[in-house]
This record gives C-alpha cells, structure tokens and sequence, in this order.
C-alpha cells in the first residue's frame, strides 16, 4: 500500500476530491482543515453524527436523577416546612431541569472525545502545522497501481502538492 | 436496673448541661467535675425553687429563686406573695444579675492617699472601724437607705449601743409628702394602700401607679382584673390619667388630661367641688368650699370641657378612686396636693373601700431635710466617721446639696455597697455587703405582710452581711458595746425576729402573709395641708423641669443591671441612655430633632442631654428620667464600652435644687430650666423606628360600643373604633377575616395525629407595655445584651418585643421617608396608645421555613416553628422573609463574648448559648415543654393546661400572656380566643400566614374628644 | 510492478515547500506573546486587590458578620448584591456563543471568545458570594445534599438550595462550552509553540488535528450545548429572581422578576463585554478581528435590552399602585424619595435615560463613548441590585421594625477585591490562549477567498 498526501488551498477543491475519489472506490482518506466546513464533511460521510445520542441519554438521565434525588431525600428526612407536602412536586421541576442541562452537557462533551477520536496516543504521520495554518489536506491510502489515477484526479482539482509518502 | 440506669443518664445530662453551659461563658479549660457527695436535696438538671424577697424597690415582691445545681439562675413571682401574687416586673428579673454582676467588690479593702485600694482581711477591716467608732463613736453617723425590720432594728441596736451620733435612713422617693397629708386630714400617719381591683374609675394624679407608683406589679394586676373583659362587659374601670407627661399609665389610660405641672392639688379640690356638688357630699370643708373652678382650670392650662367631662365621670362612678401625686408631680407643696387628693377621695366615697388605712403607723423614714442637716454637720465638720450602706447619695442626692463636697470634710467614710457607685468610689473603707441573693434578711411591705430574703447561693466573693460586720465590729469594739446586741450571728437575729412563727413553714412559704389590718379614719374637714399653695419653682425660665422616676432605675440603682439597660423604656422605645423630652412644637421652634444635644440650665447647674421631641408632653415642659448618667460601673457608665469615667447619659440631679415639700420629702418638681441647642448630635438607641402603623391593623382596636352591641365581626368593629378616634374607616384595611382565629389547618400546622398543637393568647388590652416579658424571656433564654453601640443599628437580641403604635396610623405612602427614625404621632390629650407584644409567631405557613435552605428552621410536629442552631448556615434568608421581623442574627460570638464578671453563671442550662452566624428567635419556652413533657408521661397522661408556663407569661403581672394547646377544646388558650371572638385576630391576617399567637384588640373604653 | 509516475517521484525528491503560517494565527497569537506594560501592571493591580479582599475576608470570618453593615431588618447586602451583579455579568458570553450561534449570526465570531471567557470568570465570581455571604463560612457544605450519618438532606423547596444547583450547572456548562471551542485553537498554538508551553497546549489541544471525523463531532457538541445552553442561560437567571420572587417581602414578590432580571442581565453582560473588550481591542491592536461593526451591533443590542429595563421598572411601580396594597405602595414609594432615592435615581438615570443615546448611530459608533456608557450602565446595574434589595428589605410589613443599612469597609474591599479577582484571571487568560476564536475567523475569511475564486472561474467560463 502506498499514501498519497495532497495539499489544497480552498474547502471547495477539497470536497470535489474526496466525493470523487469516494466515488472511485478509494474509501481510506483523510482530510484535514483548519476550521470547519460543512462541504468536506458532507463529502466525507454524510451520515448524521452520533453525538445527538450521548446527548439524549444524559439529558434523560439528568432529569430522572433530578426528580429521583429530590423525592427520596425529602421522604428519607421527613419535615413538615411551611404547611407543604413532604415531597411537594412544583419546585422540584427546577432542579430536575438543572440536572437535565448539566447530564446531557457532560456527555455531549463526552460524545465529542469518543466519536472525534480526542486524546490519540500519537499526532497522525502526515499531519503537519501547515494544516492548522490556512492550508488543506487530503491523505489516501491506496494500491501501488492506483497512484498515477489518484494523482492526476488530484492535480486536476488545485491539489497544490502532492507527495508520495514512504510505502510500506 | 434499667431505672438505674436513667437516674444515672440523667445525672450526666444534667451536669453535661451545666458545663455546656458554663463553657459558654467562661475559660473553656474548665473541668466537668460530678458531685463526689451529692447534696441532698439537688438533683442534677432538676431546679429547685427557694422563696424570697425582691430588694429591688420597696414594694417587696415575694420571689421564687430558680436554682440549678446551687446556682440562681431566674427569678420568678412567688404566687402565694399578697403583694405580685407571683408577678414580677422587669426590674424584679433582672435583680438576679447583682450577685453575678462585673461590679462586685470582692472583697473588704482600704482606699489610700493616691485613691488605689488594698485588699484587707475582715479582722483588720473590722478592728480599723472598731477603734475608729472606740475613738469618735459620737461624731459618727450612719446614712442608709430604708431596710427590713430585722437589719433596721439591729442597726438600731448598734448606733444605740455604740453611741452612734445619729442615724438615717433614706429614701429619695419616701412618701412622707403622703403621709403627713394623711396625719393632716384623717389624723393618721401612715400611708393608704390603694385597691383599685374593684374600681370602676380610677383617677391618677401624676402617680404613675403602673409603672413607677408605690407597687406597680400589684396595682397593674389589680387593674387588669378590674378591666378584665370576659369579666365585665361594659369594660369595667375607666382609667383617667392627669399630668403634663404622657407616662406608661397615661399611655394606658382612657382619658388623658395634660393638665399642667403642680396643677394637681388645685384641680383635686376643684373636681371635690364640682362632685359634691353633683352627688351632695356631706363633707363639709372649707377648703371644698374655697376652691375656685376656674382658677384651677386656667391654673392647669386645660379645657373647661375636659374638666367638665373629668367631673362628670366621677359624679356618675360607683367605685372611683383618686390616686395622690407621685415623684414627678412632687413639688414644695406636695403634701398640700397629696391631701387635696386624700380629700377628693373622701368626697368621692373611696375610703375604707378602694383606699383603707392600715391599723399600725408606718415606719418613720428620714427625710431629704434630715438629710439637709447632717451634710450641715458634714460642712461644719461635726461628722468624723460616715457609715453608708444601701444608698449612693453622692449620685442621687441633688448636686446643689453639696453632699460630696461636704464628705470631704469626713475622716473616714465607710461604705457598705456590694456594687461599686459613686460613693463606694469616694469612701476610705469598703466592707462589701452580701447580695440579696446571699443573704438573710426580711421586708415588711405593710402590716400584715412579712416576708423573707433567704440566701440561695453560697457567697461568690469574700463578702459578709451588714448584719454580721456589725456585730463583729461591736464585738471588736470591746467595752461591753456588744452586750446590748444579740449574740450569734445574722442569722440568728433574723431568726430571732421571727421566733412568733413557724420559721421552716414561714421560709417555705416565703413569710407569714396575712390580711392586713384597717382602721377606719374619717375627715378633719380643716387640715392644715388644705391651704393649696402653688408650689414654688426656682428660677426662670420657659421650661418646667420634670424629673420623672424610670421604673428600671428607680433612685439610681438599676441602671446597673445589663437588662434595664437593654430593654427599651416602655414610653420612648429608648435604651442605654437618657433623655430630654421635649414637645414637637417647641423643637420645631428650636430647630432641635431626635438625638440633637440640648443643654438644660437651671440655677442649681446645667446638663447636656440629647432630645426626644414627641407630641406626649405639653409644650411648657422638658422632661428627664431619674436615674442614668452614672460615671461608675461597667453598665451604668460607658466602662463597658470602653470609656471608664465617662458618664452614661446625664444625671438630672445635677440639675435640681435640694427643695423639699412641707414634710422635708424631696421636691423633684423645683425647679424651671432654661433649654438651648448645644449644635452636638448623638446618636441615642431608639429601638423603634415610627409609631405610625400605617392602618396596616398590627395593633388592632374595638369600640366598647360595638362589643356591646355584640357579635359583630371584629374588623368591622376595628373600622368603627377607629373612626372613635377619630381617622376615618382605618385598619379594617384589607384584614379579611375568615372563621374564628383559634381554628387551624389539623393536616399543617401541627401533626394530624398529635395531642398538641403549641398556642398563645395575648391580651392587648390588659398589656400594659411595662416590659417585665421582655426582662423574663432575656434570663430565661440566654439573651444577648448586646451594648449600645449594637443597639444603635438595630441589632438588639431580644426574643419578644413590645412595640409601641399611637392609633391606627396613617397610610400616606409619604409617611416616615427620613433617614431617621420618627416617632412622633402622639396628640397632647389623646389617649390612643396600644401595645403589641411582638414574638415569634409559629406560623403554621411560616415564610422563613420555606426559604431555609438546609431545613435549620421548621414546623415541629407540635405546631412550633423549631429553630436548630447547629443546622444553620447563616443565610439569613428566614429573616428577611420573617414577616413580623422577629428572628435574630448572632452578628458575633456572644456566647464568647457577653457575660463579664460572673453573669455566666445564670446562664440556663437547659437554653443553647447560640454560636457566632446563627439565627435565633423564640422557642415558645421549650425547655418548659419538655420539663412538663416528662412527668406527664411518667403518669402516662397528656400535658394538662397550665402545666407549661412561658417565661413571658409568668411574668406578665396583668396576666395578658395566655399559653397552652390550642387542640385542647377546654384549655384557657382556646376559651379565651373563643370568648374574646369579637376582639381575637391575627397579626398579617391577610398574609395567611396562620400564626399560633392570636391577640385579642385593645378595646376603646371612652372616645378621644380632643380636648385638653 | 510498474515503477511509480516520474512527476511523483520528481515531487519526492525536492522537499516540500516550507508551510507558510496564516497571518490570522501570527495576529491573534501575538497577544500571548510578547510583553505589554498595560497588562502587567493592571495584573499587580489585581492581585493586591485580591490580596486586599481575602485578608478583609478572614477579619470577617474571626469576628463575626457584626463587621459588615448588616442591622435588622437588613440581613443581605453588598454581597447579595454582587453576587447577582456578577452572574448577571456572566450571561452574556453564553447568549452570544449559544443564542447567535443558533441564529447563525456569523458576526459573533470575533466577539464570543472574549463573551466567553468573561463569562466562565464571572460565574466563577459570583460563586464566591454565597458563601461569603453566610454567617458559618465554614459550613458552607450543609448547602450540599451530601450523604451523612444523620441522613440530614436539605431542603428543595428552599430558591436558595435551587441557586446551589442553578449556578453549579452553569459554571459547568460555560466551562464545558468553553473548552470545546476552544481546542481547534489551541492546536494551532500547539503546533507553533515550543518547550513548556507546548507540552501544556498539547494536553489542552486534545490531539486536536483537524480531521474531518473531528471536525464533525465537534460541530455537533456545538451545535447541542448551544442548544441546552440557551434554556439554561434563560434559566439561571430566573431562578436567582426567584430567590427575591419567591419570598413574601413587599418590593420582592412579583411575578415580573424572572424576564426583568434576565433582560438585565444581558444588558449588564454586554456592557461588560464592550468595558473589557475595547481596551484589549486597543492595547493589543486587534481591530483588524474585531471591528466597529461588531461594537454597534453590541450597542444595538444594549439599546434594545435597556428598553426591556425601563418597561420593567416601569410596570413594577405600576403593579404597585394598581395593586392597592399599601405595603407594596409604600416600599416603591421609598424606593424612590426614601433614604435610598440616590441609588434609585442611579439605576433609573444609568440604565434607561443614557442609553437612549445610541438611537444616534454617531454615538453608536463612537467607540470611547460607548466605553464610557457601558462603564455607567454596568454601575446602574450594580444600584439596581441594590435598589431590590436594600430598600425592600428596610421598608417591610412591621413600621416599628423599619432599618437602614450602610455598607461597610470590610464590605466595600470585598466588593472591589471581587473586581481585581475577575480581572486576575482574565489577564492571565489573554497570556495564555487566543483570545479571539481563531478557527472560527478563518472560517470566515476562506469561506469569502473560496467564494471569489469560484466568482473568477464562473467568468472564465
């Protein structure tokens, strides 16, 4: 197997070389940008992301905590205050909805480590500074037979550079 | 064995309590050390009751000392006492505070040329007296305050035996003035007891009777019962109150005549005249005769339609009574106004009923005249040895006397006080006295009643009784001197004394009390006395000076006590300071406001003091209380904040001349003044901030008329009387009220299935605003006295509260917008004061529970709204939320802090000492609950009515302070919440906040006409 | 195999051409680097304060809250007061980033790092108060439903207890919310920074590279936390309302509070954005990010929330005269022409009267003035707290027990000591991280190159 590292100066050239080279069957691609572009995303995968879920899990068990919490404290130290209910329901919406916000904040954050493969043991060989400067990448792994194709569909988009990295 | 095992618990409880306790105020290194040999009579956490006597003032009150684990820590009426029937005013309960107080000497010491002090052992102090009185027995006095038989008989004893050059014993406020009046017209020398408990009016003449008379705790309980309402539907007594002053019994009174001052004796024999005109007195006196109406009239400065009114009231009463002139209307014709009164009496049929004179003469007390004469002897320096006990004249006798000056003149002066003062401070020698509270002795308020001062505690300092240094002394002096006294100690001379009775029953009881014996006295129509003079003033001046007894400092003595400084005057709402008091319309003219220093100059002297401007006084006088503006003591005196020296307030006898009435009693009222701005501010602790209660209805009124016309729901009522006196429709404001107050939610505001649900009455009617609940609730609970500077900014610590409203107060939003307080809704002539005991509530919706974030305060499943001092925070938030604003903050750590000398040592140990950064408030007593709860349950029985008695309502002595259990249907909580269902509501009702307290409205005997 | 293509090979002979750094990084990251003689002494300045403030604190603590103002029946004062001053202070950061961001108003971009930070510095504030505030310092942990052996809970009906919990998720959301954005930035300082700093930007940066993976999953968590966050931002504030709506005090127990004090605080917060930002703006030379344009909208913003002030305090004195109770009618009488009419007149004259101003775009774009103005309104907003709560308190059911309360030095130290605290971490922050959203700002601006090129080929065409 060979990689291919392209260097490209607009989102746009970067989408049309991935959605092609996807369409060509060259599925093991990465692509790197200093800020964040729908266009390359949707090329990449355009499925929905799965962070709504981490989302919605911790939102639900925040606000099932919340109730939770509040009624098993007020019933386990039973006080009369005020001439209330022990557990009077009103004023525990506050405080489940708190518990709702924080929980589904925690885990969306937790989401985004999972799912964005935060924390790697190491930086990626072919990442380079110049990518979180103003310039984009487009790493391809491919058979030795393909690199002219994949080159030459590279140049043909403003690819900047292209380097044939070390083969193993 | 397992009942072994609780005594034990509850030994260890008991001491645990104690040390907590004590730890509370004193070196937290102290040892918790049991009981080796346990006393036998002592249980451990279990009080034990003594019976003794007040020595406060000299209307004797009989006490029940509170002890526990040997230690005085209350002091309570002793209910079998004729004379408080187990009542007791503030100053009573403070009394307590003497033996523990930072002002002890500790012990008999000698004062040098450089005017240190060297302690001394007793027999060199005793030997030093000894060879002095051996030397110049007969130019030695003995100047005293008046005592109890025993002590004044053995001080007699002593001056005879040792040849004593002469012997007095004073009293500034003796009733000589009274009682030569009754010599003069009755023949009679004695002075009358007054019963006004069946009275239907009862006219004072400047007596003060409530607060500052002979014996205020018994006569406010004689007027609460003639005033009772469940007892006399008309209303019972009316109460017609005349001087220049608006003092505690005006305040309380239905019609207030401002008549000027010195006018009493004139007016007196011109209302004997007009009644018997009305009802044909058959008293046939020259002076009646003679008294011109007019004169007196214009004499008095008032409306001929009040006199009128006055004159009417009387003619049409069954039972009136007339009450003669007290301190401050004492002038140099005092004893000419006191038989005016004497005599309107007669012609109004009071004798032998509401004014009986007892069989025996009274005690000869001396005179400010035989004072007078020996400080001439003093000058003349015919006085070689002074012997002082009881009495600080230095500070209470008129400066112009010149007494101090004169002292100097004396070789030795020996004095005998307990507490440092003024004299102490300028005697060579100090033997120290016992306490009340360590000492034995006896009193005898009036025949009949003999009562006696019992020892409660073992002596604290290296003190001895009076009655044992003189024997001693005598002893020492050799010469056969003590041969003409008793042998054996003090006690025994009491003991002695008392040998006609059953002694150990007599202690128990507290003294033998029987029915004093009377003796009918008729008129001798041509008194000399009957001559009515006007009394004489010395210099000019636009002000009359009235110099006005405090019933917390009486002569002088209880400024000392923490308490009676603490506690707002019932009048003014001030604390920890005197004053001038002055009306709103001559300040206005003067430019003078609250706190603005004025300076008062009479010929006698001049004081700087700061204003209370108020609508109570009439414009021709500057009135002062007797007794502040001590430069001695660590609450008397600025000492306790620091400045040793300096003079707390001013001393009003610096200002008076040394005049004296017919009978050589002090005149108090001498003297006019010449009053100016001295362009100084200061500040003056005035705890409340208007007396306007803004038609808010917190002091609610009825009308006599609408109650009995009967039934009408209260507020409609409320909105009538108001428009009596005179506001137009008033605090019916927005109170709707639903269903009788004394019916509670059962699900909230105490558990369903409870017995109890914890519950107060208070009777607003019968509340007087003396103050003694405050004083009860202080000593019971541990109270703060938190100083004046405190004090300033609000940050008193008082659990109750009595606030002071004129009217229903206006609702003009515009109202009391300055910066500084302004209490000023008082109308010369209106008679619309109301008092409103002000204590924590026990809401059943309380709004600080709610808000509380770590449930520190709460709703006991008995209904009171608990407060867990170790649970709280400090947020704070209940007391904002506090609607009645009666929770209070621990702005530093008084429990550290507050108790100097030995004042922790009264601590209760079964109240918490609160920590720094607490909130407090009342409990409703308890520790009373749970002391009652115990041996119901031993008899496996509920807690019956009456079992628990808060402090407030011990002490009440108008008994307007009802607790119990509002589920019990027959309690006296809810009958009288149910009888007085015309007059019950709650404070805030609107807010529904369902309180535990219900009181019931002051009731509007007589309309205010406005006229004066 | 067939030997790779020459032009490749000729590619991998001659090294790549040196990456040459975009000029938004150098700009913006100049602000780390570098010394200002601005920012060290304002930084010394805050640290004595805070100094100042935590030895006053500790006199306090020993000796009891005797020493602040505090007399009955006021019980809360100055720090009350600041406490919600400064969360109001710390709503606008999240309004801009979430709100805006969920309005894709792009004109945020160059504004909401600097929201932010104030933001996240000042909850951290405000968090300080409560606890200063309460007479037990030291047991400041009741407040916590923590398990103990007494099973001693607290108690939920208590808006102090939902504060606890209120202020606790916010600090944590904003922090959280923070981060997130701040990462892709942070890579960039990464990847230029050398030694000690580095090894710290790499722990922060979170291996941050830029993938398209990444890139996805963190468009999405920003998407999210700007939604929760904008019910919790909303939230917080009305909840710290309620700690005054919720009580029965007359001047307090008003169902208006909850809109009016987030309506403050917004007006408060943005003012407070345009108070840090403009000098930072200046002494670090960063107008070609943030630019007059991004401060009239800010103005707009102000002018629009001042109007929502106004009808507040407009309503609230209507309610009290329409509702005929005196008690209320009395307290916003005094409000205005009692002891306290000066702090009445205050918030009145700095939150509604000048404001009015910025209808005149010469003023809404003149950049000292708005500088001045936000300086004025933030001081209106701290006399409003003070107006709500001191002047309530003192005029409440029972005239006899009526009070003032006068602040104190100890008080007052704190007060400013809470300031220098603020600034103490916001001037370390300026040194430590880019303090404008860089990633975000290059969107922007290559979105803008791509857009011209595909203008340039469409007219080759």
């Amino acid at each position: 197997m060979t990689t291919l590292v392209s260097v490209y100066d607009l989102p746009s050239d970067v989408s049309t070389v991935v959605r092609k080279l996807k369409s060509r069957g060259f599925e093991d691609l990465t692509t790197y940008s200093p800020a964040p572009f729908e266009e390359i995303e949707e090329a990449e995968d355009p499925k929905p992301s799965a962070v709504r879920l981490f989302t919605l899990i911790g939102g639900l068990t925040g606000v099932v905590t919340g109730f939770g919490i509040q009624i098993w404290m007020s019933m386990d130290w039973p006080i009369k205050i005020a001439g209330k209910n022990i557990a009077a329901i009103p004023p525990m919406w506050i405080i489940g909805f708190e518990l709702t916000i924080l929980f589904g904040g925690i885990l969306t954050v937790l989401g985004l480590v999972i799912l964005g493969g935060l924390y790697p043991r190491s930086l990626d060989e072919h990442y380079s500074p110049r990518f979180s400067a103003e310039e984009f990448g487009v790493v391809v792994r491919c058979e030795e037979r393909d690199v002219a194709e994949v080159e030459s569909l590279m140049r043909d988009n403003n690819a900047k550079e292209v380097t044939l990295a070390a083969s193993h | 064995m397992s009942e072994l095992d609780r005594r034990d618990f509850l030994k260890i409880v008991g001491l645990s309590a104690g040390a907590a306790a004590a730890a509370g105020c004193s070196d937290p290194a102290d040892k918790l050390i049991p009981y080796v040999i346990q006393p036998e009579e002592i249980t451990p956490g279990i009080a034990v009751m003594y019976a003794s006597t007040c020595q406060e003032c000299s209307a004797a009150c009989g006490l029940h000392v509170k002890t526990r684990e040997g230690r005085p820590i209350k002091l309570e009426g002793n209910p079998e006492h004729p004379i408080n029937q187990g009542r007791l005013c503030a100053r009573g309960q403070a009394g307590i505070g003497r033996t523990y107080h930072p002002d002890r000497i500790e012990g008999p010491a000698q004062r040098s040329g450089d005017g240190s002090l060297q302690a001394l052992t007793w027999d060199d102090a005793k030997n030093k007296l000894a060879a002095k009185l051996g030397s110049a027995a007969s130019k030695t006095w003995i100047l005293g305050g008046t005592v109890g038989p025993s002590l004044d008989g053995l001080l007699d004893g002593f001056a005879k035996a040792a040849g004593i050059g002469g012997r007095l014993s004073y009293d500034s406020f003796g009733q000589q003035a009274l009682i030569a009046a009754s010599q003069s017209v009755f023949g009679v020398a004695a002075a009358p007891i007054f019963d006004v408990s069946d009275a239907d009016l009862v006219i004072d003449f400047g007596s003060d009777f409530l607060d500052t008379g002979v014996s205020p705790t018994e006569h406010a309980g004689q007027l609460a019962k003639s005033r009772d309402m469940n007892a006399h539907a008309d209303g019972g007594a009316r109460l017609i109150s005349i001087g220049p002053r608006q003092n505690l019994t005006a305040s309380n009174a239905d019609i207030w005549v401002p008549a000027a001052a010195g006018s009493e004796g004139l007016l007196a024999l011109a209302l004997a005249k007009a009644v018997a005109k009305k009802t044909g007195s058959n008293i046939a006196s020259s002076a009646i005769s003679g008294a011109d109406i007019g004169k007196a009239v214009s004499a008095a400065g008032i409306e001929r339609a009040s006199f009128d009114r006055v004159a009417e009231k009387i003619a049409s009463a069954h039972h009136a009574v007339a009450l003669p002139p007290g301190i401050a209307a004492a002038t140099t014709a005092g004893a000419g106004a006191a038989a005016a009164v004497l005599l309107l009496n007669a012609v109004i049929g009071a004798l032998g009923h509401q004014l009986k004179y007892p069989a025996s003469d009274a005690r000869p007390v001396s005179s400010l005249k035989d004072v007078l004469a020996l400080i001439g002897e003093m000058k003349a320096g015919n006085v070689d040895c002074l012997l002082i006990h009881d009495l600080n004249p230095v500070y209470s006798l008129p400066a112009s006397a010149g007494f101090k000056e004169a002292l100097a003149k004396v070789d030795l002066v020996v004095s005998f006080a307990s507490l440092i003062d003024e004299t102490s401070e300028v005697s060579n020698l100090l033997l120290p006295d016992h306490t009340s509270m360590e000492r034995w002795g006896d009193a005898n308020p009036r025949p009949g009643v003999r009562s006696i001062v019992q020892p409660t505690i073992r002596p604290l300092f290296d003190t001895q009784a009076l009655g044992d240094t003189l024997l001693s002394v005598a002893r020492a002096m050799g010469g056969g001197v003590a041969d003409g006294l008793p042998a054996g100690s003090w006690k025994s001379v009491v003991e002695a004394n008392w040998s006609d009775t059953n002694w150990r029953q007599a202690l128990a009881r507290g003294g033998v009390f029987e029915a004093t014996p009377t003796r009918d006295v008729s008129v001798s129509s041509d008194a000399a006395y009957l001559r009515p003079s006007a009394p004489r003033l010395q210099g000019g001046g636009a002000f009359t000076v009235i110099a006005f007894p405090h019933s917390y400092y009486g002569d002088g003595r209880g400024a000392a006590l923490p308490w009676m400084q603490e506690i707002p005057d019932p009048v003014t709402k001030l604390s920890w300071n005197s004053w001038a008091e002055i009306s709103l319309k001559k300040a206005k003219e003067m430019g003078v406001v609250f706190g603005d220093v004025i300076k008062i100059e009479t010929e006698s002297g001049s004081i700087e003091i700061s204003a209370f401007p108020r609508g109570g006084v009439r414009d021709d006088v500057v009135a002062i209380p007797i007794g502040q503006g001590h430069t001695v003591g660590h609450y008397a005196s600025m000492a306790g904040d620091d400045q040793p020296g300096v003079a707390r307030g001013a001393n009003v006898a610096a200002i008076l001349p040394a005049a004296h009435d017919e009978a050589g009693g002090q005149a108090f009222l001498s003297t006019s003044a010449k009053v100016s701005k001295a362009g100084r501010f200061r500040r003056l602790a005035l705890s409340q901030w208007t007396d306007n209660q803004r038609k808010r209805g917190l002091a609610q009124e009825v009308s006599i008329h609408d109650l009995t016309k009967g039934g009408m729901a209260h507020f409609a009522a409320v909105a009538n009387a108001s428009e009596d006196s005179g506001h137009g429709e008033a605090a019916a404001g927005g109170h709707h009220f639903e269903g009788p107050p004394f019916e509670f939610d059962p699900k909230n505001d105490a558990e369903p299935g409870q017995p109890y649900r914890w519950g107060m009455t208070i009777d607003n009617d019968k509340c007087t605003g003396c103050s003694a609940c405050i004083a009860a609730c202080y000593i019971e609970n541990n109270g703060v006295i938190v100083g004046e500077l405190e004090a300033i900014r609000h940050r008193e610590m008082n659990w109750i509260r009595i606030e002071r409203y004129v009217g229903e107060g206006n609702d003009d939003v515009r109202e009391d917008s300055e910066r500084r307080p302004t209490p000023d809704g008082e109308i010369l002539g209106h008679a619309e004061v109301r008092h409103l005991p002000m204590l924590c509530q026990h809401c059943g919706a309380a709004p600080c529970e709610a808000v509380c974030p770590v449930i520190a305060t709460y709703h006991s499943p008995e209904g009171i709204n608990g407060m867990t001092y170790n649970r709280c925070v400090g947020t704070r938030y209940c007391a904002n939320n506090c609607v009645y604003k009666v929770r209070r903050f621990n702005y530093f750590d008084y429990g550290r802090l507050n108790w100097p000398g030995l004042l922790g040592l009264m601590l209760n140990p079964d109240v918490t000492v609160r920590n720094q950064g607490v909130m407090e408030k009342c409990s409703f007593c308890s520790q009373r609950i749970e002391a009652a709860r115990q041996p119901a349950k031993d008899e496996g029985r509920e807690i019956g009515d009456g079992e628990v008695v808060t402090a407030c309502q011990q002490a009440c002595p108008s008994d307007a302070i009802t607790f119990g259990n509002y589920r019990e249907e027959s309690s006296s909580v809810s009958t009288l919440a149910r009888q007085g269902e015309d007059r019950a509501y709650h404070a805030l009702q609107e807010l529904n906040t369902r309180p535990a307290v219900t009181y019931l409205a002051q009731v509007r005997r007589e309309k205010n006409e406005g006229v004066h | 195999m067939a030997p790779p293509p020459a032009s490749a090979v000729a590619d991998a002979m001659n090294a790549p051409a040196r990456p040459r750094d975009s000029q938004t990084n150098v700009d913006i990251m100049a602000v780390t680097k570098g010394f200002h003689w601005p920012w060290l002494l304002a930084f010394l300045f805050a640290v004595a304060g805070v100094l100042m403030a935590l030895g006053a604190l500790i006199y306090e603590t020993y000796y009891g809250l005797g020493v602040a103002g505090y007399q009955a029946p006021v019980f809360w004062g100055v720090y009350i007061i600041t406490f919600v001053f400064w969360i109001g202070i710390g709503h606008a950061g999240t309004l801009i980033s979430a709100i805006l961001f969920l309005f894709r108003a792009k004109w945020r971009n160059a504004i909401n790092r600097g929201a932010e930070t104030m933001t996240v510095f000042a909850v951290l504030t405000a968090a300080l108060f409560p606890l200063i505030h309460i007479g037990r310092l030291w047991k400041f942990y009741f407040l916590l439903p923590y398990p103990n052996q007494r099973y001693l809970w607290v108690n939920f009906k208590s808006p102090l207890l939902w504060d606890v919990f209120a202020i606790n998720t916010y600090l944590t959301i904003s922090v959280l919310f923070f981060i997130v954005g701040l990462i892709p930035d942070i890579a960039v300082a990464r990847d230029r920074a050398v030694g000690w700093k580095k090894a710290i930007y790499t722990i922060v940066a979170a291996g941050w590279q830029g993938t398209g993976k990444q890139w996805k999953a963190h468009n999405r968590a920003v998407l999210h936390l700007s939604g929760i966050a904008t019910p919790l931002v909303l939230s917080v504030h009305s909840i710290v309302s309620w700690d005054f709506a919720m009580s029965i005090v007359p001047g307090w127990h008003a169902t208006i509070f909850a809109p009016y004090f987030v309506a403050g605080a917004i007006f408060g917060g943005f003012a407070m954005v345009l108070v840090v930002m403009i000098p930072v703006r200046r002494i670090f030379r960063l107008e070609r990010y943030i630019t007059d344009y991004h401060f009239e909208n800010m103005a707009r913003f102000i002018l629009f929330t001042s109007l929502i002030c106004g009808y507040a305090y407009g309503a609230e004195y209507f309610i009290a005269w329409y509702s005929g109770v005196e008690p209320e009618q009395t307290s916003f009488w005094q409000r205005a022409f009692g002891p306290y009419w000066f702090s009445t007149w205050c918030m009145i004259i700095f939150n509604v009267v000048m404001p009015q101003l910025l209808w005149i775009k010469k003023l809404r774009t003149n950049i000292p003035f708005l500088f001045v103005l936000s300086f004025f309104i933030n001081l209106g907003m701290w006399f409003e707290r003070y107006v709500i709560i001191i002047t309530s308190l003192s005029r409440e059911y029972v005239p006899a027990a009526w009070g003032l309360y006068i602040p104190s030095t100890v008080e007052l130290i704190v007060l400013s000591g809470s300031f220098c605290w603020f600034s103490m971490f916001f001037l370390l922050f300026l040194k430590i991280f880019p303090i404008i959203a860089i990633s975000e700002v290059k969107e922007l601006e290559i979105h803008a190159r791509d857009h011209a090129q595909a203008q340039a080929q469409g007219g080759a065409h």
